[in-house]
């Protein structure tokens, strides 16, 4: 195999734990060069540490152009280091980072592209990659043919913990860009904490009906004295506002008790609670990929069994 | 303007999923199929430009007949006209491969503004946007849930993660993609449905695209070999029994853990 482009991504004034990920991922395939990849401003720090914890001999991108993440910068960006260091794989982290741009490098290149795979390993004049479809029901083994561009999903492997002796070396590219960053923005977070709650409920799709919130879920968690969580699709449709919904882009929980009602299981709702002490899932496809998570799972229908739980936990308690 | 929307028909999100026989897909012949969850953002956030007075708004959409479905109910929800590329050789075309058809039906439609889904809820891939922004040289953002157009510019928030949102400008022309719940989605109406009986819907084969040499399936870089149902790991105790066993049962664990 040839040589590993990784890509690093900096959150937080830090190298995030992905980007140590990727640089385990390239680790892992046989007889690979790892070379690293650091963009920003001021981050000559960042890209030794880089470059003694694994990435090996990383190349640096520091450029006042590149204080904030735009997409043509990092385009631009990552094509001039694909091509400096001859890498014939390029692994980016699937974060909002690595879809807004992960894609444009493979076109630029008009190489192989593949997108959140949870494994890469060498192949025949290739590369070949595990991926989730079907949002986590099925796997996909994928083969890439000649230079390849892959996003993998974080946390799908651990860090790299050892070290290796490669520097630094700057690398001036062209930076110019299209698109402007204009600022970054936080939400305000309104009402509903869902992280100090002991026991969550959540309601997925399959509940089918917003008025079945009222009527089914928050009962059963008023229950069991907790409180009401949500997934995407039931805030996407208006049925509950936003600081219900757990999940990647809502609130990482875990509670001492999660009850998933309805919901199967996708990457982006797992992350927020799979840390949870003990997962109930009650959903009626016994495929769901939610009972991979779960302590305790029940396939049946949520409209038996989340009513009936609510009066036998009100009994229970007397 | 001229608003372009790519949206992609897949399985429907309650199809039972089979993989196919030779192991490389699922199979397709009778399941339903719907318009791509994220698509309809799309679409919405199109059309909302269109209602704001100064919109022509062209959907399209690569893929076999039963296409036509998808972009039929587009059409009734109040978009213009629709662009379907029906060719066989494009059928498993990879990302770029459909990217490069996305690109050339733009370039022909002289797309000021391209919107796009941010993910496709069958493959996952999150891959073809901003590849069709590359190869037009456009400007791109993804996983956009606010947008404000201007005359030259459009400016655009993206999700990121723990509530944050990054807001970037885009001069014209450029690619949106969205993510979901960036609007609240209309319905085809009785009349949109109707008066979508009468709006055209080109098909196009790849030679007409000129791209019967780029763009086709025996072109790709990316090969899925094989699909499967994922190995369980470690899963759950499955509770049997009536609902108020299993109820019982569930109630003696609260229990243990010390919560009732
Ligand atoms: C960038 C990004 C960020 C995202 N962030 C989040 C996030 O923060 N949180 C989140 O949740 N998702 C998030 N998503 C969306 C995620 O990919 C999934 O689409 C979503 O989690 C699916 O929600 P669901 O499980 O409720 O719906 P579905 O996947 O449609 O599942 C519904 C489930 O209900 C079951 N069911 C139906 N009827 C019944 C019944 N009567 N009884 C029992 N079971 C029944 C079905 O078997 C099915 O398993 C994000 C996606 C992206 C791309
Ligand atoms: N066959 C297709 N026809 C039209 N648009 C598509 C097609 N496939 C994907 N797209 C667009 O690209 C987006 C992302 O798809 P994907 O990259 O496959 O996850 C979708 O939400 C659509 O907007």
């Amino acid at each position: 195999m040839g040589t590993i482009l990784v890509v690093a991504e900096i959150q937080k004034g830090a190298i995030r734990d992905a980007s140590y990920e990727l640089v385990a991922a390239a680790r892992g395939i046989e007889g690979a060069e790892v070379n690293g990849l650091v963009i920003g401003s001021g981050v000559g720090d960042l890209a030794s540490e880089f470059a003694s914890k694994g990435a090996g001999k990383t190349l640096v991108v520091d450029d006042p152009a590149a204080a904030n993440y735009n997409v043509d910068v990092w385009s631009k960006a990552i094509k001039a280091a694909a091509e400096a260091s001859g890498a014939d794989l390029i692994l980016i982290s699937n974060t909002p980072t690595g879809w807004d741009v992960a894609p444009r490098i493979a076109a630029g290149l008009d190489c192989a592209f593949v997108s959140d795979a949870i494994r890469v390993a060498g192949g025949d004049g290739g590369y070949n990659l595990v991926r989730r479809i079907f949002n986590g029901k099925l796997d996909a083994e994928v083969s890439t043919s000649g230079k390849t561009v892959a996003s993998m999903q974080p946390g799908a492997g651990t860090a790299y913990e050892g070290s290796s002796d490669g520097g630094t070396e700057a690398l001036s590219t062209d930076l110019s860009a299209i698109a402007k960053f204009v600022e970054i923005k936080i939400a305000a977070s309104t009402g509903v904490d869902l992280t100090k709650a002991d026991v969550i409920v959540s309601g997925g799709r399959g509940v089918g009906d917003p008025e079945k919130f009222p009527e089914i879920i928050q009962p059963l968690a008023d229950a069991l004295g907790g409180a009401m969580g949500a997934s995407r699709p039931v805030v996407d449709a208006g049925w509950l506002d936003h600081p219900y919904q757990v999940g990647s882009s809502g609130q990482i929980v875990a509670p001492k008790l999660y009850i998933a009602a309805g919901i199967s299981g996708a990457i982006q709702h797992l992350v927020g609670m799979k840390a949870s002490n003990f997962i109930v899932a009650i959903n009626k496809d016994p495929d769901a990929p939610i009972f991979e998570v779960a302590d305790v799972g029940i396939v049946a229908d949520l409209f038996d069994i989340v009513p009936a739980l609510s009066e036998a936990v009100k009994a229970a308690k007397g | 303007m001229k608003v372009m929307v790519c949206l992609k028909q897949v399985p429907h999100q309650d199809a039972r999923l089979d993989v196919n026989a030779d192991g490389t897909w699922i199979q397709e012949d009778n399941i339903k199929f719907e318009i791509n969850s994220y698509d309809t953002y799309a679409v919405e956030e199109a059309l909302r430009l269109k209602d704001a007075g100064d919109a022509e708004v062209v959907v399209v959409s690569i893929g076999p007949d039963r296409v036509t479905a998808a972009l039929r109910t587009a059409l009734g929800m109040g978009a213009d006209r629709a662009v379907h590329v029906n060719d066989a050789a494009a059928q498993g075309a990879d990302a770029l491969g459909i990217a490069k058809i996305l690109a050339a039906v733009a370039k022909e439609e002289g797309a000021d503004v391209i919107f796009a889904g941010l993910m496709a809820e069958d493959d996952n891939a999150s891959a073809i946007p901003p590849m069709v922004a590359e190869l037009l040289g456009f400007p791109s953002a993804t996983g956009v849930l606010a947008t404000d157009f201007s005359a030259d510019t459009v400016t655009v928030e993206r999700e990121l993660e723990g509530g944050a949102l990054e807001v970037v400008e885009l001069p014209k022309p450029c690619l949106i993609a969205i993510q979901s719940g960036a609007n609240q989605v209309r319905y085809a109406s009785l009349k949109g449905i109707m008066q979508a009986k009468k709006k055209p819907v080109d098909v196009k084969t790849l030679a007409d695209l000129g791209l019967a040499e780029s763009a086709s399936a025996a072109q790709n870089k990316t090969t899925v070999n094989k699909v499967y149902v994922p190995a369980k790991g470690d899963t759950a105790e499955i509770l049997s029994g009536s609902t108020d066993e299993v109820v019982g049962q569930l109630v003696t664990k609260i229990k243990e853990l010390g919560l009732l």
